[in-house]
């Protein structure tokens, strides 16, 4: 399967999906010395998200965020990337400063579409999922 | 986006490699919020707490920033001068020492106005009426806009870092006409405005935030003549609960000196009244100990010399129990007027610290060993060490007196509504 959206932080990337069925914050949703996801009560918590795709709806949380991403990146427990719905501003500023692609509005919907673990492949403004 | 020739030049790396690094993020954060340009600021202000090594690359080759830039709050709470005093633990004494350090090194190369403070304004950062400019920090980003009538959008921390550096911001969202008009239109119902309490501003802020998420408000009630003291409490809440970015307040906001122009000759989307009730539920959400307080926690947005002054008054022949805290958030040029005034004093005796630094980004891991139980008067303080200690510190929110006396030998006596 193949879905097209909106490049705001271009590249090439590949790895496993964790798919975020809500908005993600790198502030409280997110250890930045582990790379683990840190949603209380959520199937996913603990789950490592360095060098994986991150699939969210979009972002949400403080200013201070972007820092908080790029030490997670110089830790090397950054995702590979970040597909979601709708990127909110500090979402997009969180991955131009790490250098990881980053794309929205893509159809079909990433959420719906993609589920944690399936291999995804990012060139250009072209997401391909495999399985 | 259409770029100038001077800033295609940038976008190059003509200007050195730190430049065009900020260029890259602008110009594609702008495109991605639909901005079609750059436009120049008249001034910034940035966070203090950059990871050093990102900070050497976007200041690689910088001699200057490209505006007048100043410096927020010393976040975590760290404070080169005061860390002893406060009680912080070693290890993240050391350990932020260092990055401090090295922070240092490049704002005084690069001319970044060591201010240290939330509260810029005050300290020589003033933007008149209607200029453009970048400044982080959530409530003076609300304060700027509503208060001082220059623009401004919610910047993240690099983007204003880009836009202190390249002296360049996207042209999009807040500073646009069609974006600052009220959405929410606020009355109050059964409050005298001119005796609310600062803790119940703050409530009152706290409670609009969540009513408006990220959507404009318009305040109608309040006196024209009300003082920075009071305000800072009432909007600083609003960016916390919500995202709110401007607060007209009718007959005091530049923008807004009359209800229609607040509204942009257009109706509300929605209309809320404000009383007891909803303060009430507010500090409710913050009465979580007691009657047994650790420490008292001020300064969030910064205070002022006039509150350094009224503390003076509060503490003046007392002293804090033995193992409690004071801490409060002064702006460091602040602190200085207040020493020559004799307000310093009292507070110090008694065992207070004054700090320039952020007294609401404070994990619980700095502060000192032991604090359960903090009471401030500042709703935006008591929402982030709360869950920043996720529930572990719990938190009371009255006023000055209040606090003072539960770290002073009385009990707490809280609770109280409108």
């Amino acid at each position: 399967m193949n879905l097209k959206g909106r490049v705001i932080s271009e590249g090439n990337a590949e790895g496993a999906a964790v798919v975020l069925d809500s908005a993600f914050s790198w502030i409280g949703d997110f250890d930045a010395a582990t790379g683990n996801l840190e949603v209380k009560g959520h199937p996913l918590q603990g789950t490592s998200l360095a060098g994986k795709i991150l699939v969210c709806t979009t972002g949400k949380g403080g200013t201070i965020a972007p820092f908080i991403a790029y030490q997670a990146k110089e830790a090397g427990k950054a995702p590979a990337a970040i597909l979601c719905d709708n990127a909110d501003p500090i979402l997009c500023e969180s991955a131009l400063v790490i250098g990881i692609p980053l794309l929205d509005r893509l159809t079909p919907s990433p959420v719906k579409s993609i589920t944690s673990g399936q291999n995804v492949r990012i060139s250009g403004d072209e997401v391909i999922v495999g399985s | 986006m259409i770029l100038t020739r001077q800033e295609e030049a940038m976008a190059r790396g003509e200007n050195g490699p730190g430049i065009k690094r900020c260029m890259d993020i602008l110009v594609k954060f702008g495109k991605a919020m639909g901005a079609e340009r750059l436009v120049p600021i008249a001034s910034a202000h940035t966070m203090p707490a950059e990871p050093p090594e990102l900070l050497r690359k976007l200041t690689e080759g910088v001699n200057a920033t490209g505006t007048f830039t100043t410096l927020h709050a010393l976040m975590d709470a760290y404070s080169p001068e005061n860390c002893t005093r406060m009680g912080q633990p070693e290890a993240f004494v050391r350990e932020e020492g260092e990055r401090f350090a090295q922070r240092r090194e490049v704002y005084l190369r690069a001319s970044f106005m060591q201010t240290y403070t939330c509260l810029p304004m005050l300290v020589g950062n003033l933007p008149r009426k209607g200029e453009l400019v970048s400044f982080i920090g959530s409530g003076v980003q609300l304060m700027t806009n509503s208060l001082i009538g220059a623009r401004c959008n919610r910047d993240g921390t690099v983007i204003s870092l880009a836009s202190a550096i390249t002296g360049r911001t996207p042209y999009y969202g807040m500073l646009l006409d069609e974006n600052r008009h009220g959405e929410v239109l606020v009355r109050f119902e059964g409050l005298d405005p001119d005796s609310l309490t600062k803790a119940q501003l703050g409530a009152i802020g706290y409670h609009l935030g969540a009513v408006a998420g990220s959507r404009n408000l318009v305040i109608e009630g309040l006196p024209a003549d009300m003082e920075l003291d009071r305000l800072k409490y009432l909007l600083a809440p609003m960016a916390v609960s919500g995202a709110v970015g401007l607060c007209h307040i009718v007959g005091l906001t530049p923008e807004a000196p009359t209800l229609e122009a607040a509204l942009g000759g257009k109706k509300p989307a929605q209309t809320v009244t404000v009383g007891k009730k909803e303060i009430g539920q507010c500090l409710g959400q913050y009465a979580q100990g007691g009657p047994e307080v650790d420490m008292a926690i001020f300064g969030c947005p910064h205070c002022t010399v006039t509150e350094a002054k009224y503390l003076a008054g509060l503490l003046d022949g007392r002293r804090l129990s033995p193992n409690k805290r004071l801490w409060i958030g002064l702006p460091h040029q602040q602190y200085k007027l207040a020493q020559l005034m004799g307000y310093t004093e009292a507070v110090e005796t008694a065992g207070g610290v004054f700090a320039s630094s952020c007294m609401a980004a404070i994990p619980s891991a700095q502060l000192p060993e032991g604090v359960r139980v903090v009471a401030t008067n500042s709703f935006k303080s008591a929402h982030y060490i709360s869950r920043l200690s996720k529930g572990r510190v719990k938190l009371l929110v009255g006023d000055m007196d209040q606090c003072i006396a539960a770290v002073c030998g009385e009990t707490w006596r809280g609770g109280q509504t409108a």
